[in-house]
């Protein structure tokens, strides 16, 4: 007969009060529990969006990231290939890096000159079946919409194509020609009738002659684009692009301006015939747990080799990451302080409830010879047994409750994303939620006891045992 | 002439005066006394005498205003609270006029409780409970929890608690007041027989004259003043 044993028989004495406490810490860690799950679905997700499209890490010249994007010409990396076999060649980055692979971003004008408009574009070149490799990484096992996958129909032979933004498709009035659906017409007025006709010009003048075959041109039925960019030496070039097929971006500045291709065809428009580089590898690891320790041994190794790169992940690449988790984590917090505040006061007043109903009682035991602590210990293993049952229900309804949320078929749209997603609760992918919840609300429980506690425990024995 | 070990309590001058509210109530006036070791020691008087507030000084449980308790040699007033509690597990058995019994427990588990506190092995523990019921007769009623049990029976465990350690001293704050004379009666012959068979000191506070029947001195106050102390 342990001061647990008695304490749970206590406990139930009044068994509707306890059960009201239990209940009232349960549903608080099923709160924390499916938020914190909700939220690392949110962030889990968008991780894994991240890695898939940008890699853990990207490698660039130096100054790149800061000052590249005006003159990507000059922050190229030439020996790109050799660099990616140093990688590959080191042993402790072997195990611990899934793929690399080489992109080059930069800006341009883009023409649709059959109907007389142009805009800037934002353009990433890349080798298509990589890229299609690298979104295939889910670490985390998330379910997610296929359709980003299947976007991508590119082909590593298909060297003068490419995929633009549904906005880029709007705006250069190729709507129609890629089925792109929900497309608003344009307005009469904006039609450029009213530009000068030298604003009109077709500027494939300035392509490299030997480029395009004219039959092939003729026979191809893709819409296709013209693409001018500066080259390493300023002058201007165009390339032909094919398009393929329109991929919405999330953010629709990026949608309004995105235009991939295949890598060859945006070193041709970048560097002509002359040297071919690339502007960042993109490094894609394993587990993103080791992000910290790749960053670290890539930086030796350029370092050993003299090499003038720098290495970049993707929550600097993309800083909304680190907002978003920032955000998240401030509700979270909050949702949690509520919680927990409930629960404490929840506690305090049933132990205080208890301490009353049982005045004469704690006189009876300290007069029998229980030392004050053994009347403190009594009340507070009492409050941790309410919050050890509270806290384990509070567990098993959160696993049942997001066992049927992730089976019902929910879908959502995250921000920034395009497709529906299945909405998940996924409570144990960070394994301190439940644990840490767990133990929170049990430590919690014993600390609201303690106000209650002591005042049993400094009752005056004669006092105690007059109470009636 | 007896000597210090021949006394389980002894008072000199003693005082104690609480307040009720704002207002001072002298309950003790200043009583001395000696209360001789394994007899069956009654104290008497009217309701508001002060039997119980010198029952709390005996049992350690209060403290005097003034003067000197000495219980089995030990100056209560030296004592720390958790000292205190330690030498009332050792020394002192409870018997209270409203049994007062821990309701969450079983008539065993209850006997069983002052073993706990004095930390003895489960064997010594479950082997003294059960001869402790057995002595009460309460063996069949030992998984009943105090409210299965009749107002008789719940102080036959209360009896069989404050025994089963084997107290120096028992103390039984008018432990008939709340049973009817018959059962009343039957609790004073078994708590007469335990005190003759387990040689213990015992204290039985009453206003009932017919409980002197069993007494072998009886300390008579009325007013916080001892008016009489006889042997019988």
């Amino acid at each position: 007969m342990k001061t647990l044993h008695i304490a749970f028989r206590n406990i139930f004495r009044n068994s509707r009060r306890s059960l009201m406490t239990i209940l009232a810490i349960s549903v608080s860690a099923v709160a924390v529990h499916l938020f914190g799950g909700y939220v690392a679905n949110i962030i889990y997700g968008m991780q894994s969006d991240y890695v898939r499209d940008n890699g853990h890490l990207q490698i660039y010249r130096k100054g790149f990231f800061d000052y590249g994007a005006g003159n990507p010409a000059v922050y190229g990396i030439s020996r790109y290939q050799e660099i990616m076999q140093l990688i590959n060649a080191d042993p402790d980055l072997k195990n611990i890096v899934l793929m690399m692979t080489p992109i080059l971003r930069f800006y341009g004008i883009a023409g649709n000159f059959k109907k007389d408009v142009s805009k800037t574009f934002y353009g990433l070149g890349y080798i298509p079946s990589e890229y299609k490799k690298m979104r295939q990484w889910n670490d985390y096992s998330m379910k997610r919409s296929r359709a980003r996958l299947e976007r991508i129909v590119l082909a590593d032979s298909d060297t003068e194509a490419g995929i633009i933004g549904e906005g880029m498709a709007r705006m250069l009035l190729l709507c129609e020609e890629l089925n792109v659906k929900n497309c608003a017409e344009k307005p009469p007025e904006a039609n450029g009738a009213d530009l000068p006709a030298e604003a009109k010009e077709d500027f494939s003048f300035l392509s490299e002659s030997d480029d395009l075959n004219p039959e092939q041109e003729a026979a191809d039925k893709r819409p296709k684009l013209d693409l001018l960019a500066a080259t390493a030496g300023g002058a201007p070039n165009v390339v032909s692009l094919y398009v393929n097929n329109t991929e919405i971006q999330g953010v629709k500045a990026l949608d309004d301006n995105y235009v991939a291709m295949h890598i060859s065809l945006a070193q041709r428009l970048l560097y002509g015939k002359g040297q071919k580089k690339v502007t960042g590898i993109v490094v894609q690891l394993r587990h993103t747990k080791d992000m910290a320790l790749a960053k670290v041994r890539l930086q030796q190794l350029f370092d050993k080799n003299k090499l003038d790169l720098e290495i970049r992940d993707f929550t600097l690449i993309v800083p909304m990451y680190k907002q978003v988790i920032s955000f998240l984590s401030a509700l979270f917090s909050f949702i949690a302080v509520i919680m927990g505040l409930i629960v404490l006061f929840t506690i305090i007043n049933t132990m205080t409830m208890s301490v009353m109903e049982r005045v004469d009682e704690i006189g009876t035991i300290r007069a029998l010879g229980l030392r004050r602590g053994g009347i403190l210990r009594q009340f507070i293993a009492e409050g941790l047994v309410l919050g050890v049952l509270g806290a384990t229900f509070g567990v098993l309804a959160s696993v049942v409750l997001a066992y049927g949320i992730n089976n019902s078929g929910l879908t959502w749209i995250p921000p920034n994303y395009v497709d529906r997603v299945p909405l998940t609760i996924l409570i144990f992918i960070n394994p301190f939620l439940v644990p840490g919840c767990w133990l929170g609300l049990v430590l919690l429980s014993v600390f609201s006891s303690v106000f209650p506690a002591r005042k049993a425990g400094k009752m005056v024995i004669v006092d105690a045992l007059r109470h009636v | 002439m007896r000597n210090n070990s021949e006394f389980a309590v002894r008072l000199t001058d003693v005082k104690k005066t609480y307040l009720m509210g704002k207002v001072e109530v002298e309950a003790i006036k200043g009583i001395s006394l000696q209360i001789p070791t394994k007899r069956f020691n009654v104290i008497i008087g009217p309701s508001g005498s002060g039997k119980t507030t010198l029952l709390n000084l005996l049992g350690c449980i209060d403290i005097p205003s003034a003067g000197r308790v000495e219980v089995c040699g030990q100056d209560i007033a030296c004592l720390t609270d958790e000292q205190a509690s330690d030498f009332r597990a050792e020394n002192i058995g409870f018997i209270f006029q409203n049994f007062n019994l821990i309701p969450v427990l079983s008539a065993y588990e209850n006997v069983e409780y002052p073993l706990l506190l004095m930390k003895k092995p489960v064997k010594e523990r479950k082997e003294l409970t059960l001869k402790m019921l057995d002595a009460v007769g309460l063996t069949s009623h030992k998984h009943h929890r105090p409210n299965e049990l009749s107002g008789g029976q719940r102080q036959r465990v209360a009896i069989a608690r404050a025994l089963v350690k084997g107290p120096k001293l028992v103390l039984a704050d008018e432990p008939t007041a709340n049973l009817d004379s018959k059962t009343g009666q039957s609790i004073i012959d078994l708590m007469y027989a335990m005190q003759a068979e387990n040689h213990t000191t015992f204290i039985f506070s009453s206003h009932d004259r017919q409980v002197m029947a069993h007494a072998e001195k009886v300390f008579e106050i009325q007013d916080g003043l001892l008016m009489q102390d006889k042997e019988l």
